[in-house]
């Protein structure tokens, strides 16, 4: 199960690098990107559906398993062409390819576990549920008071 | 392979979210998340996540130390222990116990501060205190004044039940970011946010009014909001009638406060403080909280009771979602504090300066005599050292010559000192100064108990061997108040909570038996009790019951812009950095993400500085000057520069200006000019 944002919920406090960082021997897989004094928005592996890196990887080490975009590391010739593929800059490639891996063999994510403002989830619905929630709230009680 | 899960309590700041640390052939290998913590549900945040880090950090201190010429050289623990006992022992007999000072670590466990504020009482001194001084000491004097507890009066989930969210002077989506779940729980449920600072922060971005204040400003916009909460009649009649006493005074007194006054004070528009004014008022439950922005200031007993006013005078107290909650910035600055390591109280609050206080200790610690208070606070025993009126220090975990301000000063007092000992586990610039360093256990190495901001006590059990000969605090305590000849015989940490139990009512029934995996909130005064984790409930300690309405007159800050210093710095925390960054400048997924000190300056005023994002720039106040990184933005308003003290730069620059009641310095105000280095 990918791993989706609520954007309105990311503080910035870069827990998901560092938790990333942590389980992965030292090198992550997701960025908190600062838009401005305004915004921070956790940029990561989308799980694409139909994966541009897994169609420039000519020896099939990345491939689609299900919903997740999986890696062989066995089959990595370091060729860097899934990081040019890649639209938005989540695979990088230091003598072999680096993605999220979505913590195989956790429970969940690092990510999502230790996101403190519960802005990381892998439930696909759960930030549009939320915003459905708010506004029903706020048409019952008339806008914000 | 067997791997072992050891639950701990996070070493950094207040909320207390806890983890387990993976043990495996006795190495910390790993950290596994808490999902039934009751305060953080398994999240951690950054520096959380790189705790073990600092561990096996190789500049950890492994032996006690002792001062050679220029540098140190290493002693065996029976020299260091003796030269300790003689100095202070010497010290006392020369000098008297006043000569003689300590300084508690809000890092240290709840019987570790218990132990150290025991050591000085029974030495005959009455200077001891901790760090809570720069931190949360307006509280402790402006709450117990006017609520009758200085603690978070609710428990941090409760904050989801909360309908009206006041965050005043606290940038709590950086510096205790798992209350942002609790936050946006509330939001989500419908709670209106409402956030104060001069500065646009993370936490701003929850809000839906957010008030861009003058630093130093806070009382003006609170009196303006009880003007406005009066004006329109939305306070609590029944409740100001039945629980407090002084509203006729506050009424009075706030009719000064105009909202078109306050924004001229203030910088904050008045339409936008009686939109908060009202939020905070009309909702059934709203809760403040408020942190170091609001008692980092010389008005800071001022700003606390302005806020307790807010609360009092629309009934937001006792009740589920409502409180007045000041967050604290350390694992354990709530335990050091209900632990008496302060200079004006004994263990559980018992003021210093009462007889009975004397009494009732001396009885139970069957000894004859004990030092009346208050003592020295910490600030005045940096100036005490100065002047020479104390002679020898015990600092533990502390280190004041980063953290406090005006810092080139506090070097120069400490080295005026005849002795220093200073416990810590790395080698702080406090430790540089001293003439015999003693090697402490991370939390991770020892156990005892910890209270975290919402005054839940947890246990946190060790999981590691201390690196070479270094001890838990409670074990060198022990050594040194022995060979002072004082019956400190604790094998154990459970040995001291049990001696707590019985000396500290609030802590009566508390006992290690009880401390499972979600810990218990005080008070609780009995073995039955099952804690209280929402205060003032039914009435408060207070004569007749009554809460304390107490009008604040808006002082502007101590210093102002000039001509030669045309800008106000203030100061505050960034996400992957801990107060004076003794151990977060030691770990290196921190330090890559925030490697130097940097000054955020408006684009604005950039301009006209003629510095670029980037540039290297000299801030000189009075006191000193730092060099630092500008960081042009639009967070903070023309005339305000910010920045962070996790860097020995910054307290160089502060102000030493204190408050009068709680002795805090003003670390938040002090006018500073700007260039650029070419």
């Amino acid at each position: 199960m990918p791993v989706y944002i609520d954007i309105s919920r990311c503080i910035g406090c870069r827990s998901c690098e560092v938790a990333c960082q942590r389980v992965h021997g030292g090198s992550g897989h997701i960025n908190v990107h600062f838009v401005g004094d305004s915004a921070s928005i956790p940029i990561f592996c989308h799980h694409c559906e139909e994966a541009n890196c897994t169609v420039a990887c000519f020896t099939g080490a990345l491939h689609k398993e299900g919903e997740r975009t999986a890696f062989d590391v066995d089959k990595c010739t370091g060729c860097g062409l899934c990081k040019l593929a890649c639209p938005f800059g989540v695979v990088w490639t230091n003598k072999i390819a680096h993605k999220c891996d979505l913590c195989e063999g956790r429970d969940a994510p690092a990510c999502v576990t230790t996101c403190p403002a519960n802005a990381l989830s892998t439930d696909f619905e759960l930030a549009s549920r939320r915003a459905r929630s708010r506004a029903a709230r706020a048409a019952a009680y008339g806008g914000r008071r | 392979m067997t791997k072992v899960l050891v639950p701990s309590v996070c070493p950094y700041c207040g909320a207390g979210c806890g983890f387990f640390i993976a043990v495996e052939k006795e190495c910390a290998t790993g950290i596994e998340y808490m999902p039934d913590h009751p305060v953080s549900e398994g999240a951690l945040c950054s520096k959380g996540n790189a705790a073990l880090e600092i561990i096996y950090h190789p500049e950890r201190l492994t032996s006690p130390l002792k001062r050679k010429g220029e540098g140190f050289s290493r002693i065996s623990w029976e020299e260091a222990i003796d030269l300790v006992a003689r100095a202070f022992g010497e010290a006392v007999k020369k000098h008297g116990p006043g000569s003689i000072a300590l300084l508690s670590s809000s890092k240290c466990s709840n019987e570790e501060n218990y132990l150290i504020e025991k050591l000085a009482r029974l030495l005959g001194s009455p200077n001891v205190d901790n760090c809570a001084r720069l931190c949360h000491a307006p509280s402790v004097v402006g709450l117990n004044r006017t609520l009758g507890a200085a603690g978070m009066t609710n428990p941090i989930p409760d904050i989801a039940n909360s309908k009206c969210i006041f965050i005043i002077g606290s940038n709590l989506a950086e510096n205790h970011p798992v209350l942002s779940r609790w936050i946006h729980r509330a939001k989500d449920a419908g709670a209106v946010v409402i956030v104060a600072d001069p500065r646009m922060t993370h936490t701003s971005w929850m809000a839906d009014v957010f008030l861009q204040l003058k630093p130093g400003t806070d009382v003006a916009l609170l009196n303006g909001m009880a003007h406005v909460i009066i004006k329109e009649g939305l306070v609590d009649r029944d409740y100001i009638a039945q629980r407090t006493r002084g509203f006729e005074a506050l009424a009075e007194s706030v009719k000064d406060y105009p909202p078109e006054k306050v924004a001229e004070i203030t910088g904050v528009p008045a339409g936008d403080i009686v939109r908060a004014a009202r939020a905070y008022a009309i909702s059934p439950a709203s809760s403040i909280l408020y942190s170091m922005g609001i008692t980092q200031h010389s008005t800071g007993t001022d700003n606390v009771q302005a806020v307790s006013n807010l609360a009092l005078i629309c009934g937001h107290l006792g009740k589920p979602g409502t409180g007045v909650m000041p967050l604290r910035g350390q694992n354990n600055v709530q335990g050091a504090c209900d632990m008496g390591a302060l200079a004006e109280f004994y263990p559980g609050y018992k003021k210093a300066d009462d007889p009975e206080t004397i009494k009732y200790f001396s009885s139970a610690w069957g000894v004859e005599s004990l030092p009346l208070g208050p003592g020295l606070t910490a600030i005045q025993m940096i100036d005490a050292a100065a002047t020479g009126e104390i002679k020898a220090m015990y600092i533990v975990g502390e280190d004041p010559a980063n953290s406090d301000p005006c810092s080139q000063n506090v070097h120069s007092a400490l080295n005026n000192l005849d002795f220093l000992v200073v416990q810590d586990i790395f080698m702080t610039a406090t430790a540089q100064l001293a003439d015999v360093v003693l090697p402490a256990a991370v939390w991770a190495e020892k156990e005892g108990s910890f209270t975290n901001t919402e005054r839940r006590v947890q246990w946190s059990c060790k999981a590691l061997d201390p690196p070479g000969a270094a001890l838990s605090d409670l074990e060198i305590v022990c050594l040194i108040g022995k060979s002072l000849g004082l019956d400190f015989d604790y094998p154990d940490a459970a040995m001291v909570l049990a001696e707590i139990n019985r000396t500290v009512p609030q802590y009566g029934g508390i006992t290690w038996e009880r401390l499972g995996k979600a810990g218990l909130i005080w008070p609780c005064p009995s073995n039955d009790h099952p804690g209280t984790p929402i205060l003032h409930s039914s009435g408060f300690r207070l004569a007749e019951g009554r809460a304390s309405i107490v009008p604040v007159p808006y002082r502007p800050a101590a210093e102002d812009v000039s001509w030669d210093y045309p800008l106000i710095l203030t100061t505050g925390r960034v996400a992957v950095h801990h107060n004076a960054g003794s151990m977060t400048r030691r770990s290196p997924s921190l330090m890559e993400r925030e490697p130097d000190l940097y000054v955020e300056i408006n684009t604005a005023d950039a301009v006209r500085l003629k510095v670029a994002d980037g540039d290297e720039v000299t801030i000189t106040t009075p006191r000193g000057e730092t060099e630092a990184h500008a960081r042009l933005t639009d967070s903070v308003k023309r005339g305000v520069v910010f920045m962070p003290f996790h860097f020995p730069g910054t307290n160089i620059l502060t102000t030493e200006v204190t408050d009068p009641e709680a002795r805090i310095p003003e670390f938040k105000v002090s006018a500073c000019k700007i260039s650029r280095r070419d």
